[in-house]
């Protein structure tokens, strides 16, 4: 009866909060119904057939959960996921509530792909075992929010003990993932055996031996902490593949690898540059492949799998091309720098740093990332944002040419202003934090250059 | 022949919390602006390296992981570190830097982290995370932490200092260790909105990072001037930058700490 009343509620406010265009009604919904029915997420979760699969970790959750989740529909699964981010126990129970019958005792779909922030882990692990429970990386990110990076590693960890009948996924590449073994045993591994090397010399978040907090020795770095090492001290080293990807060819619109695990060798192709996006295809890959779902359909539906929400969406405005790439943390920021510099041609920017709760309050990680690999490459560019000033500065200190920079805290005169940067058939690369890039999209949605504002 | 000075980064790897980075890059753009080769070193746990070359020290803030590792290398070299800022040696310690040249840190486990007391002060951790952007005053400090007679050119152009602290320790200063100044807008050292960071000779502590010396220029070329005249015994003329940007990040960032709201969680 709860479970009834709780939908209700919940579909109610879905549809009020619709209409009343409060945005897409991911979160409110859920949140009245587990104030009413606490259980709702266990009741509905454990009716699906297939189980769910639970994604988290700093970066590349919402596009690993889309990559997933193609793959999955693409075998003919009914998959219900929380498509737009809303990755707290509420949005859970919204997504599960929406695709519910009123009594909640009919469920459509066969599986369910959650994203769920790091910190919500142990609750979601109270209130369901999922099948399988991924982790994809775990860098600092707005740390005026969550504290300290070990920290969160022992709060997943916390949450993956608990469920000892899920088989865990953990990316073998990062060492402060991987050392969540000791949470579970049933363990598989995923990563890069390749000899590509960062260009970056940034700072590094997790540098030292879990085990013995002697320094590791990189014997190849990707990016950031991730990359093959071992302990020179106490031999603790990057674990063995079970999903493996090689041969990695990387460019500016697409990267392309070899996909491997046991005797299975598959050529995979994604439109997505940037090899975070490369680790996103794997894990989602190698997931399906524990599935058994077969090589050509994982291989054919994920090179169809388009940018989620702002993560290397391509917009087309007056035959002049927005490529949006949200930035969020140093490693995010670099990395997309580095995804950039895969060819040497100059490239227009349009940068914009808000400092929203949702953005993180502290700006000092503009500092950590690495816009010196960027001062090359950059022809004309535009900064915004309500923390313009301090971008502009971070860009003098990158030996950035200030003639070519221009600042408008205005961000529709400022878009007006990078637009005018450009000729047709060029494209202007757009890299806003969260809060700015919403700010951006409501602005073209107005222009009515882009559909939706969520996804 | 430019002249040179030496910055020694204490444990890059482990202490380099909130863009510490923005800090060091600063000192060597501002060098480099006044024709003055910055020479940085890089000192990692174990390595050996004495001070006698050295102008500037920089250690930034660290995950508890971080200052648990480099607690006890830091503690074998206090008496090194001690001996030479008595003389005048230059250094810059940010957040938990701040907390190990103090006397100890004092854990929420009531677990002392021992410091090398370089500062007359003692942290311990509070119940609450002090997060917020923090507009520190400075003129009156100043005063008394300023050589003013060993350098009749230098005007700072301010003496307000903006940033961002993330802290939940609580520091106190005992009656040998100054504060750097007194809080506007923040929480600072005791989350009492009053004082903020410390000084003791030429070495200076603060919870202020966002980063620091970027948007307070001023106090970068002070670590500059000071470094220099313990180096060369004369005042350096600083040419006088083009500090507009610099300026406008100062004041967009005093604004934003009148405005935005602070958390303690």
């Amino acid at each position: 009866m709860r479970i009834l009343i709780a939908n209700l509620i919940a579909k109610i406010a879905r549809m009020t909060s619709r209409l009343a265009k409060r945005g897409g009604g991911t979160t409110l919904p859920g949140l009245l119904a587990e104030k009413i029915a606490p259980n709702i997420i266990t009741k509905l979760a454990n009716q699906l057939p297939q189980g769910i699969i639970l994604i988290t970790g700093t970066n590349g959750k919402t596009t690993t959960a889309r990559m997933l989740a193609a793959v999955l529909e693409a075998n003919n699964l009914k998959v219900i996921y929380n498509s737009s981010g809303s990755n707290l126990s509420r949005g859970i129970a919204s997504c599960l509530s929406q695709n519910s019958n009123l009594l909640g005792t009919k469920i459509n779909g066969d599986i369910g792909i959650f994203e769920v922030d790091e910190a919500t882990m142990p609750e979601i692990t109270k209130k369901v075992t999922p099948k399988i429970i991924l982790v994809t990386n775990l860098f600092r990110d707005q740390l005026d929010r969550y504290g300290e990076l070990n920290k969160t590693a022992s709060i997943i960890g916390s949450a993956i003990k608990r469920v000892p009948e899920s088989i865990v996924f953990l990316n073998a590449d990062d060492p402060l993932v991987a050392s969540l073994k000791k949470y579970n045993k049933d363990i598989r591994y995923f990563g890069i055996n390749d000899h590509i090397e960062t260009k970056s010399n940034g700072a590094i978040d997790s540098k030292n031996c879990l085990e013995c907090d002697h320094e590791l020795r990189y014997e190849h770095r990707y990016f950031g902490h991730l990359g093959t090492y071992e302990c020179p001290k106490c031999g603790a080293k990057k674990p063995k593949l079970d999903y493996g990807l090689s041969n990695l060819r990387l460019s500016v619109e697409k990267s392309i690898a070899n996909y491997g695990f046991s005797d299975h060798k598959i050529l995979l192709e994604i439109q997505l540059p940037g090899l975070y996006n490369l680790y996103n295809a794997l894990a989602a890959c190698a997931i399906a492949s524990e599935m058994k779902i077969k090589d050509t359909t994982i291989q054919d539906s994920i090179k169809k799998v388009t940018a989620a929400f702002g993560r290397m969406e391509s917009v087309e405005v007056d035959k002049k091309k927005l490529f949006l790439l949200l930035v969020k943390n140093p490693t995010g920021f670099t990395q997309v720098i580095e995804t950039l510099s895969y060819d040497n041609k100059p490239k227009n920017l349009f940068l914009l740093l808000n400092d929203k709760f949702a953005d993180g309050t502290d700006i000092s990680w503009i500092w950590d990332a690495e816009l010196e690999l960027l001062n090359k490459l950059a022809d004309k560019v535009v900064v915004s944002g309500i923390r313009a000033e301090d971008l502009l500065l971070r860009l003098k200190y990158a030996d950035f040419d200030l003639g070519n920079v221009m600042i408008e805290k205005n961000v529709g005169q400022a878009l007006d202003l990078a637009f005018a940067n450009i000729q047709e058939g060029e494209t202007l690369y757009v890299m806003p934090t969260y809060t700015a890039m919403l700010e951006l999209r409501k602005i073209l949605y107005n222009r009515s250059l882009v559909k939706g504002l969520v996804e | 022949m430019n002249k040179k000075l030496t910055l020694a980064h204490f444990y890059p790897d482990n202490m380099n919390l909130y863009g510490d980075l923005g800090n060091i890059v600063t000192l060597l753009k501002r060098c480099q602006w006044q024709n003055i080769d910055l020479e940085i070193i890089e000192v990692k746990k174990t390595d050996k390296i004495g001070l006698k070359n050295v102008d500037i020290i920089f250690l930034g803030g660290g995950q508890d992981q971080g200052q648990k590792i480099i607690a006890d290398d830091l503690l074998s070299r206090a008496d090194m570190i001690k001996e030479e800022v008595e003389k005048g040696l230059v250094a810059l310690t940010i957040c938990g830097g701040f907390q190990l040249f103090g006397k100890y840190f004092q854990t929420a486990e009531n677990e002392r982290i021992p410091g090398i007391s370089v500062f007359d002060c003692y942290t311990t951790a509070g119940q609450k995370r002090l997060i917020g952007n923090v507009i520190v005053d400075t003129e009156q400090s100043a005063k008394e932490w300023l050589p003013m007679a060993e350098f009749p050119h230098y005007k700072p152009s301010r003496t307000t200092l903006v940033g961002f602290e993330n802290h939940s320790g609580q520091t106190i200063l005992g009656d040998n260790c100054r504060p750097l100044g007194k809080i506007i807008k923040g929480f600072g050292n005791q989350g009492d909105s009053k004082l903020e960071g410390g000084v003791y000779k030429n070495a200076f502590g603060t919870y202020l990072h966002g980063s620091l010396l970027p948007k307070n220029p001023w106090f970068a070329d002070h670590l500059i001037a000071l470094a220099y005249f313990r180096r060369y015994s004369v005042e350096v003329m600083l040419h006088e930058l083009d500090d507009s940007v610099e300026i406008s990040a100062h004041e967009a960032a005093l604004l934003r700490a009148e405005t935005a709201k602070t958390v303690s969680i």
